[in-house]
């Protein structure tokens, strides 16, 4: 990001805006280099719990409600390590730790069968294009009240509603990024379907419903709602400093997912999720000098 | 690649069978709901099944 990029929507000077343009990245920098044992060591741990479910449950160590209830907070925790990698954030390309970097972007969403080039894909546009009603995937979680915001993720379910990733990799089909990503996808979503059936009819139909379907379903819905719609709702801002907010959830910050400071992930996104909530605490001051959206409140 | 364009717009009826149908017979069985007209649990479950897919493949949705 250059001088340029890093406009205020508060009205500042240009020596201003310079001082704090080199205030903030030096403040960032030191956030974003070392790397997130926190997050690889999630991805790990949250995987093999879910996948451990399933003997545990199959052979009545565990009863299928408890199996259940563990699997969709999986489902939920498992996007969010592969987010970083979505963001090379373990390892850029090229270096000796990009292997590790890709596969904690394949492995840890493996519950909620999204697949690693697409998310990246529609992500990265996402960055580009916050907020933009044309141009970013995320746009459609856009809605009035959470509630609703719930609902409609339920509604994008449904066969009849376009699948806003699938669109977008229409729109780019000349993009050999694109087409790659859409194959993936492709073949995570058979195998995905195809080890649900397998699973069905050999006996294990409820194993498959309550450890991955409704697991899955469950965990969308919550994802949605907190990585997408709260931290930028209502999504009528564009620009840099305007097009995300903080928050405070009544719930924690836990509970969503530590999106209360999304701002410092839209601002930095080399920062490691766990060490967002350092970052602001000390970026605050330039964030309010920037007038950026800080909404302290519980909405 | 054409073999799986065809098949796609019939994913909720395929769905409904190759997935809901032993799911809605095992719920019944461990809820010990009798299947109607003589009929037994996967037999139920692939009508109810199969047609909630076609219900979601031409309505558009699911619920």
């Amino acid at each position: 990001m250059s001088v340029a990029e890093a406009q205020s929507p508060a009205e500042v000077d240009k020596d201003q805006e310079r001082r704090l343009y080199r205030e903030e990245m030096a403040i960032a920098k030191k956030y974003i280099g070392p790397f997130p044992v926190v997050m690889a060591l999630w991805c790990f741990s949250n995987l093999l719990c879910w996948l451990a479910l399933w003997p545990l449950v199959i052979f009545d160590v565990i009863p299928l409600w408890a199996g259940f209830l563990i699997a969709t907070a999986n489902v939920a925790l498992c996007y969010l390590p592969s987010h970083e990698a979505q963001h090379s954030n373990y390892a850029n390309p090229g270096t000796p730790l990009r292997w590790l970097n890709e596969l904690i972007g394949y492995v840890s969403t493996i519950p909620l069968v999204l697949p690693f080039k697409i998310a990246r894909y529609t992500h990265m546009l996402h960055h580009k294009h916050t907020n933009d009603p044309k141009l970013d995937p995320d746009y459609e979680v856009i809605a009035p009240t959470w509630q609703q915001a719930m609902l409609k993720t339920v509604r994008r379910m449904q066969p009849g509603f376009p699948n806003s990733y699938g669109v977008v990799l229409s729109e780019n089909a000349d993009d050999p990024a694109a087409k790659r990503a859409g194959l993936e996808g492709m073949v995570q979503s058979l195998a995905y379907w195809g080890i649900l059936c397998t699973l069905a009819w050999s006996g294990y139909a409820l194993e498959a419903a309550f450890l991955w379907w409704v697991p899955r379903m469950l965990g969308t819905i919550y994802i949605s709602l907190f990585l997408s719609w709260w931290p930028h709702h209502p999504m009528d801002e564009m620009g840099r400093y305007r097009n995300t907010r903080s928050f405070t959830h009544k719930l924690g910050n836990i509970v969503a997912f530590g999106m209360e400071d999304h701002i410092i992930h839209h601002l930095h996104p080399g920062m490691p999720l766990n060490r967002n909530k350092a970052a602001f605490r000390e970026l605050r001051p330039i964030l309010e000098a920037r007038g950026c959206r800080l909404e302290d409140h519980h909405g | 690649m054409e073999l799986l364009k065809a098949i796609y717009p019939w994913g909720p009826l395929l769905f409904g069978l190759g997935f809901l149908a032993p799911v809605i017979a095992a719920l019944m069985t461990n809820l010990g709901v009798q299947a109607p007209l003589g009929l037994t649990e996967i037999q139920t479950g692939l009508i109810v099944g199969g047609t909630w897919g076609l219900v979601a493949k031409f309505g558009g949705r699911w619920i």
